[in-house]
């Protein structure tokens, strides 16, 4: 008797959990990351493999290396490094050379995600901040694009092309735009409709992840069934993106299959931690981010504003965490009850 | 009929197939009971019986040290001897006075039940007087006095009284149970709370997991000859359904008002256990000394409805009647596994407010270690006050007491919720029980003056 006594345990309700842990809501993220993972490396062959790769690598080598530095256990089970590899390598161009892929990642993963804490403690998108980091310290490098050459092929000099959102931003339209897929053989047609369909199947010039709306879409369906993510901060962002870019004269549909805005509102701004938590602060953070890529888009210094947007968002995070949702039972106070 | 519910909430597994439709079973006259003297919401009892004396069942062995509304008498649960007068571990894991009653071998005594009292001739005090001398107290949760209950003041119009067969704990079925076997009972006692609050309007609240019970309850219902408009609501499953406060918004669609209690929005609820303890009060003079639970789990060899008589301790059970796997016995808990409350030892004695005893394997429980908060928002839509849990303990660990009372701290309902789907396995409960404590503590200690706006 004394015995089971002892073994007993004793602890505060509820004596049961749904069993939910943060390393299998990252591999919620990971299998909905996996279609455009794939179709990345068959859009766009060997090099983007390897910026995958060595993104995954030197996640979770910088990730275990800094917290054995700093004499703490290392979190690399929870596979939120994995994320933030994966996620980063999909945001940047397939010829990225490999020591700038580990220079980024190392970048998100230590100076971003570390140097404030830890996993939960970040304020900044670790990803987004790499790929800024990246952006401003090789401008040339990550501006630099690639046709679509199949996994057989290496990307060279030969198929570099201009991102359609380039196009536009250096003064072009969508017919330009078409011309320029049927040039690089990526659509038979280039009227409206064919570069419409040739976007949302995802064969253009971009980055490795971000070009399929239809396989971003299938990622964000298996997110929401699967409930890792809430539909409110993604869908504000791509309806606000959608009537900013209509009100200020640009082509709405284009608007939101172009650039990263797809995946940036599916993958992006659902990082949990640098997020709102609360229903309200998502809204107005989806609606922010939208605003700001178009503002940019339209009269900033560069052709894609996504990730500059939610970075910007990300600061008001604490702020938007105050629009908490009104509680059961509320009763507004009476006006005049300090006296 | 339509199916109502709550906004927020969770579907924990339910793991009620181990007992569901088995019958209650009446346990085998234990060899002695433990009777805290003290088991409702309010003021102390004074213990009535000395050691040696001879008690008889449904005598009075304590009663309210000082007059006042908030107390409720203990009666003896069986007949014998007070063998000593003690404290005991009780199942709130405080120690408090207890009698314990030896049973006397061989010779059956008669009861001491109270005369019967027809509630529909009788005045209104004198049914109130009934139900506190009968010592009824919630049989769902904190042991709040019925009695004061079913006696709101006259500012507050009651125009709805509830049954509240929900049942959402996990592991739970007692209530299935009385309500498919005594469903006449049920609406017995539903009556009666209903001619004492004056109203013509009852609802019988069952989830939909439980479907089976309802021609049972209608058929009482039918049979019922006095003119009263009951009707059968069907919840949809889902916890915490049961919680008194989601009870009322499915049924009625209003919130209780904060820091307010049913009777704000004209409601009263009663808990099935209760609504059965008050016909047998009337119909058969009987004072609460017995009650259904549930005894389950997966270390819980023969799991099992029973009626108990209070005061049983289940390791005093005979083997044949109730085993216990105690190699596998990880965690034993008063209640079900969301809001019960483990405790230290079997040696714990069942009373009025214990709805089951759940013994749970180290499989069944969940052992997690505390981990960082990665802000995924999950508890904010589990909750089932429509509070920002995460907000909250953030407050919290801040040490900003006020904030987190602004947010709702005071508001939670403990119902564990955001604790249950919270991925780092963060003790959000446990925290706000004592961020209540301690503001609580605070606010007594500040001047009346300066007590901040009730929020």
């Amino acid at each position: 008797m004394a015995n089971t006594e002892r073994r007993l345990l004793l602890s505060s309700s509820p004596h049961f959990s749904a069993n939910v842990s943060a390393r299998q809501l990252m591999t919620q993220v990971l299998i909905a990351l996996a279609p455009v993972t794939v179709y990345g490396i068959v859009l766009f062959g060997l090099s983007a493999l390897i910026t995958v790769l060595v993104a995954i690598i030197t996640a979770l080598l910088s990730d275990a290396g800094f917290r054995l530095l700093i004499g703490q256990k290392p979190r690399i089970n929870d596979l939120s490094a994995v994320v933030t590899g994966v996620l980063l390598a999909l945001v940047i161009p397939p010829s990225t050379p490999w020591w700038m892929t580990a220079l980024g990642v190392i970048f998100a993963v230590v100076v971003t995600k570390e140097f404030f804490g830890g996993l939960g403690a970040n304020v900044f998108n670790p990803a987004l901040s790499g790929r800024a980091f990246l952006i401003m310290s090789f401008p040339a490098a990550i501006t630099t694009w690639h046709r679509p050459v199949g996994f057989t092929q290496g990307l060279t000099d030969a198929v570099t092309s201009a991102t359609p959102l380039n196009i536009i931003k250096l003064g072009g339209n969508m017919a330009n735009v078409g011309a320029n897929f049927v040039k690089g053989g990526l659509a038979h047609n280039a009227d409206y409709g064919s570069v419409l369909w040739t976007l949302f199947v995802g064969n253009r010039a971009g980055c490795i992840g971000e070009t399929s709306i239809l396989l971003i879409l299938a990622g964000a369906v298996y997110l929401l069934i699967t409930k890792t993510i809430d539909w409110r901060a993604p869908v504000a962002m791509i309806v606000t993106t959608f009537l900013a870019s209509w009100i200020l004269g640009l082509d709405p549909v284009f608007g939101i299959l172009s650039g990263g805005l797809m995946f940036g509102a599916v993958f992006m701004i659902t990082d949990y931690v640098s997020a709102p938590v609360t229903a309200k602060g998502k809204l107005i953070f989806g609606i922010g981010a939208g605003i700001i890529t178009v503002l940019i888009r339209k009269w900033g210094g560069y052709p894609e504003g996504v990730s500059y947007s939610i970075l910007i968002m990300n600061a008001f995070t604490p702020f938007l965490n105050r629009l908490i949702q009104k509680k059961y039972g509320y009763v507004p106070p009476k006006k005049g009850a300090a006296k | 009929m339509a199916i109502k519910t709550f906004k927020g909430g969770i579907h924990p597994p339910e793991r009620k197939t181990a007992t569901e439709g088995k019958k209650i079973e009446a346990v085998p006259t234990p060899k002695q009971v433990v009777v805290p003297i003290n088991q409702h919401f309010g003021a102390p009892n004074k213990c009535l019986v000395n050691v040696g004396d001879t008690v008889k069942r449904g005598q009075k062995i304590a009663e309210g040290a000082a007059p006042g509304p908030m107390t409720v008498p203990v009666h003896a649960p069986i007949s014998g001897t007070v063998k000593k007068i003690e404290p005991r571990a009780q199942s709130n894991n405080t120690d408090g006075l207890c009698v314990i009653i030896e049973a006397t071998e061989g010779q059956e005594s008669a009861d001491d039940f109270m005369p019967i009292l027809d509630p529909f001739t009788c005045t209104k005090e004198e049914a109130l007087a009934r139900i506190r001398d009968a010592g009824l107290v919630g049989m769902g949760g904190a042991g709040f006095p019925v009695h004061v209950k079913l006696a709101p003041p006259p500012n507050k119009p009651i125009d709805i009284v509830i049954a509240n067969g929900a049942e959402c704990e996990p592991y739970l079925t007692i209530d299935e149970a009385v309500m498919t076997e005594m469903p006449t009972k049920v609406v017995q006692g539903l009556t009666i709370v209903m001619k004492i609050v004056g109203v013509q309007r009852g609802v019988i609240a069952v989830e939909n997991n439980k479907t089976h019970v309802v021609p049972f309850l209608k058929k009482a219902v039918a049979e019922f000859k006095r003119d009263f408009d009951i009707s059968i609501q069907l919840l949809k499953t889902k916890y915490p359904q049961g919680g008194e406060k989601m009870l009322i918004t499915a049924i009625t669609g209003k919130e209780v008002p904060s820091g307010g209690l049913p009777m704000d929005v004209g409601c009263v609820v009663q808990n099935i256990g209760s609504l059965v303890a008050i016909a047998e009060a009337f119909y058969e003079g009987k004072p609460l000394i017995e009650r259904g639970l549930t005894v389950t789990g997966g270390a819980c060899k023969t799991p099992k409805n029973i009626l108990a008589p209070i005061g049983t301790i289940l390791t005093d059970l005979e083997a044949g009647f109730m085993e216990i796997d105690q190699d596998k016995l990880r965690k034993v808990i008063f209640g079900g596994p969301m809001m019960g409350t483990a405790v230290p030892s079997l040696n714990i004695p069942i009373q009025k407010n214990t709805s089951g005893i759940t013994l749970m394997t180290s499989d069944e429980t969940s052992e997690w270690a505390e981990e960082t908060c990665i802000r995924c928002g999950r508890c904010i839509r589990a909750c089932s006050c429509h509070l920002s849990p995460v907000v909250m303990n953030n407050a919290l660990e801040t040490g900003d007491l006020e904030v987190a009372a602004k947010i709702g701290l005071l508001d939670c309902i403990e119902c564990g919720s955001c604790s249950y789907v919270c991925p780092a396995h963060i003790q959000l409960v446990q925290r706000f029980r004592i961020g209540k404590q301690q503001l609580r503590i605070k606010r007594a200690a500040q001047p009346k003056a300066a007590a901040p706006a009730k929020v």
